[in-house]
């Protein structure tokens, strides 16, 4: 038997009716209207994009002339089925690297007694805030065929190896290595609230610690896994910056560099790539249909009434190989292209000889920086991100909680479609949704255009999902019982949501407004189209640089932009930490 | 020396910035610079790098520091698709905008009013489209190389197809990236023949998908030569790279720019002192000392280093055909060198 069987839990999750409220309708209305001005009524402008070739706002709905023409052009163009099935291996590949990676490394941190843990926790979470053009960067400094510093490093070893990043293989490697950070949140989190007496009960029935592993621990994550193995799929499918960076070099385009030629230059054909974002949609839409259908009749609440603290196994000397595992992905994922940006960013030029020539310290300076921060745009554009990016964790973890207790901790008619609304923009990738905030937006009374809250809307519209979905593994582990028993002892259901579900959801809330937060600091495609010379952010200005042929400069800045994201999340977490010790304390 | 010093050195020694009663009828009348100065501000719309526009406005407001210039910058398409956007809204915001793509912004002519600038007449009239636009920047095509590695320099566009240069040691962009790639691939075929493309891809050429990461590419020794447009390069080379670049005696393929002032424009009169400032004799010498442009000017106010004016002559596509070939001359392309869009 599986502990993932509803037998397991015979109580569990199976959520009972809420208490009945007049209220109900008009939230779940409310919440509707909400999703619909936020979803449906920008990815209906890019519908009439696709299939007419008209711009929505210019020629207005009077000029619709539909047609499946740019479908069709879509659908028979053999370079589009080229970079389809690129996107597909590149990250089908990524994702099962990802899933490798976070897992053993969200197991090692949260389930074992590895030396060092919380530094290697907060050290593994770097990759997220890094933007994908940067890490392309990174790698293609470290990993060119022929200029690559670890070719160069080879080479003066003696090693007659050499390595190319510019490949399918180097595109799967980054992917998998940045994107394994999804796993880990989400996974991290499912085996933090694990009731670990499940995997006592494995052991005592004479499994082995290993064995209990793979029959009990990770199934009973699954839907944590498979969340974040999706999610890591879909936000992969719609990177630009790491295949630009990589692929292109080699020839090797997918779906996103296909949709920026479409976009960028002349003419542009938003018409034409609005079809390849509804194709991408489509796709996007089997994988969440079939990872529900996989999930659906299941039970994984384990987080129970009963008190618990998470069992750390005792490895032995075998924790300094866990230790050491670590320690080499560390090296990795933050060290290597760490390096190999820091020389980008303090070397005048990155034109390197041999080995010995990288330790020529006259090539070094603080030019690049000097140029970053003599820009008058360098720090608008960090006081706009640090604004938009508090706007968009409130309203958007606000708005996240309400939707995914709603889908998630009642079953009030109306949560499916809920469901679906909140979980439609991952699908939608990001040089393309800018179009449609915009066609959207641009109309709307009240002058919201042009200020820093249309960049904020925006930004909780396309990342509705990602915070749902990370909200919704704390959620569904919590088990209905505590609810159960402060309605018994008299709490109505928003005395409830205070008392039990905020402070058990809060570790997951936060972490989903940390998560919400990094993403509106990194987000391009919708900014582009949305700034205005008072609002620019970070992102585009890291693309003015990047477009301007200027690594150094690109990555000065993104080591800035590093910094001050690793100094606030370190500041959120320390926060966090002190409030969530307060409140057990408290409780 | 910073960059910013440096530019400002350049810029010092290519104009004097005392301002002669005489130089002020270059940029406009005592009328037009008073009610400029009264407006105070504009906003300024660009496809073209930041970095260098903003090097553009420093230079501006060192002649007229009253005015400020809010500068918004977007890729090419994105720019075209905001302004219809922000039109049709009633929104534009942009008094100016500044983009290489005179086909584009001629189907927007309907947005733009009528400007002419006082030196008019010393501009091509090739470089011309409508009498709305006017080309404030003017980039050229250049052959670029990476010093530390090219050991016989290359001196004509022909050399780029000896096999002396095979196996990805020449880079290239690709003809579909965008209106200034196009003017390249136009030019190679039209004169330097038929075959040109075949000869060149033959050798195996690294493809990029625009020109600043292939300028990158060449300073890293990535490739060893690549076609650049010359600004691109050129900051670089000042800043001490190891790279030089020629132009080639066959000709150098020029992008004028269609830059023009919006009829919605909330400061009309800055936006004429900013445009006529670009356009003028002086503008476009910093533009040419200071930021690696070329000009559209019959008789250019400054040449390039290592430009011989005797020699090089600038290669100006004709617009109809510019617009025609375009797509089938692009699928060829893309088909001989092996690149799929």
């Amino acid at each position: 038997m599986t502990a993932t069987s509803s037998a397991a839990l015979p109580e569990a999750i199976e959520p009972a009716a809420a208490p009945r409220r007049w209220g109900v309708p008009l939230w779940v209305g409310f919440l509707l209207v909400v999703l619909a001005f936020l979803v449906i009524y920008p990815l209906m402008m890019l519908l009439f994009g696709a299939l007419s070739d008209s711009n929505p706002v210019v020629d207005g709905f009077g000029k619709f002339n539909p047609s499946l023409e740019h479908f069709v052009k879509v659908l028979v163009n053999e370079n589009v089925h080229y970079a389809f099935f690129n996107a597909l291996a590149a990250c089908g590949g990524g994702t099962v690297l990802a899933v490798l990676i976070g897992l053993a490394f969200s197991w090692i941190v949260v389930r074992t007694n590895t030396p060092f843990k919380r530094f290697i926790a907060g050290a593994s979470m770097i990759p997220l805030f890094v933007p994908p053009l940067v890490a392309g960067v990174a790698w293609s400094i470290l990993g060119s065929p022929k200029t690559g510093l670890l070719n160069t490093v080879f080479k003066w070893i003696g090693i007659d190896f050499r390595i190319d990043f510019y490949s399918m293989a180097g595109l799967i490697i980054v992917f998998g290595i940045y994107y394994a950070p999804y796993v880990y949140m989400f996974t991290a989190s499912a085996l933090q609230n694990m009731d670990p007496s499940l995997e006592e009960a494995s052991e005592v029935s004479g499994a082995s610690a290993f064995t209990t592993i793979f029959t009990v621990t990770f199934p009973l994550i699954a839907p944590a896994i498979l969340a974040g193995s999706l999610l890591s799929f879909v936000v992969m499918l719609g990177i630009y910056g790491v295949p630009a960076a990589l692929g292109a070099p080699a020839n090797i385009s997918v779906l996103t560099t296909y949709i920026f030629k479409l976009t960028a230059w002349a003419p542009p054909l938003y018409n034409t790539a609005a079809a390849v974002a509804i194709l991408l949609m489509m796709v996007t839409a089997i994988l969440v249909w079939a990872q529900q259908r996989v999930l659906s009749g299941k039970s994984y609440a384990t987080v129970a009434g009963k008190a618990f603290r998470p069992r750390a196994l005792d490895l032995g000397p075998w924790r300094w190989f866990t230790f050491g595992l670590a320690v080499v992905y560390l090296f990795i994922v933050v060290i290597l292209p760490s390096l190999a940006l820091i020389i980008a960013a303090f070397r005048k030029f990155l034109f390197i000889k041999d080995f010995d020539a990288l330790f020529d310290m006259k090539a070094y300076g603080f030019s690049h920086f000097n140029a970053v921060f003599d820009n008058p745009l360098t720090m608008l554009s960090i006081w706009n991100t640090l604004k938009v990016g508090v706007f968009t964790a409130l309203i958007g973890g606000a708005l996240a909680f309400a939707i995914g207790y709603t889908v998630y901790r009642t079953q009030v008619t109306g949560r499916r479609s809920i469901d679906l609304l909140s979980t439609i923009p991952v699908a939608i990738p990001g040089l393309v949704v800018g179009v449609a905030y915009l066609w959207a937006w641009i109309g709307l009374p009240g002058g919201l255009y042009g200020t820093i809250w249309i960049l904020a809307l925006a930004f909780v519209a396309r990342f509705i999902p990602d915070t749902v979905k990370a909200l919704s593994t704390s959620f569904m582990q919590i088990h209905r019982e505590l609810e159960e028993a402060a309605w018994i002892c008299g709490r109505g259901l928003v005395g409830t949501i205070a008392t039990i579900m905020l402070p058990l959801a809060r570790p997951g809330l936060v972490a989903s407004m940390t998560l919400l937060f990094v993403l509106s600091v990194r987000e391009l495609g919708s900014s582009l189209f949305l700034y205005t010379s008072d609002t620019t952010v970070m992102a585009v200005l890291l693309l003015d640089y990047y477009e301007g042929g200027n690594v150094g400069k690109t990555a000065a800045f993104s080591l800035v932009q590093t910094l001050i994201l690793a100094v606030l999340l370190g500041v959120t977490n320390w926060l966090s930490r002190g409030a969530a010790q307060s409140s057990a304390r408290v409780g | 020396m910073k960059r910013r010093t440096m530019l400002a050195g350049l810029a010092g020694a290519a104009a004097g910035w005392t301002l002669p009663a005489a130089a002020q009828d270059e940029f406009g009348s005592k009328d037009l610079i008073a009610a400029a100065e009264k407006e105070g501000s504009l906003t300024y719309y660009t496809a073209n790098f930041a970095e260098v526009e903003q090097e553009v406005i420093k230079a501006f407001n060192k002649r007229f520091p009253k005015i400020k210039v809010s500068m918004v910058r977007a890729p090419g398409g994105q720019l075209i698709t905001r302004i219809k956007t922000e039109a049709a809204a009633g929104k534009l915001a942009a008094d100016v905008v500044n983009h290489s793509d005179r086909g584009l912004m001629l189907a927007l002519a309907d947005l733009f009013q009528d400007y002419t600038p006082p030196n008019a007449s010393d501009y091509r009239p090739d470089a011309l489209v409508s009498p709305k636009f006017w080309p404030g920047v003017t980039l050229g095509w250049a052959i670029a190389y990476n010093t530390q590695l090219v050991k016989s320099v290359p001196k004509t566009w022909m050399d780029l197809t000896k096999p002396d240069y095979k196996d990805k040691q020449i880079g290239q962009v690709v003809g579909p990236s965008g209106g200034t790639t196009w003017t390249r691939v136009m030019f190679e075929k039209q004169v330097l023949g038929d075959d040109y493309w075949k000869k060149q891809a033959a050798l195996g050429i690294a493809l990029y998908p625009s020109g600043a990461p292939l300028s990158d590419a060449l300073v890293r020794g990535e490739v060893s030569i690549a076609p650049l447009l010359y600004n691109i390069i050129y900051t670089k080379i000042v800043e001490g790279a190891p790279a030089e670049a020629i132009f080639a005696p066959e000709g150098v393929p020029i992008i004028p720019y269609a830059d023009g002032i919006t009829k919605t424009s909330k400061s009309p009169n800055a936006s004429k002192l900013f445009m006529n400032w670009r356009l003028s004799k002086e503008g476009q010498a910093f533009a040419i000392k200071s930021l690696g442009n070329i000009t559209s000017m019959k008789e250019p106010p400054a040449f390039p280093k290592g430009w011989d004016p005797k020699v090089i002559k600038v290669w100006v596509p004709k617009f109809d055909e510019f617009e025609k070939l375009r797509e089938p001359w692009l699928d060829e392309w893309n088909k001989t060198y092996g690149y799929r869009q």
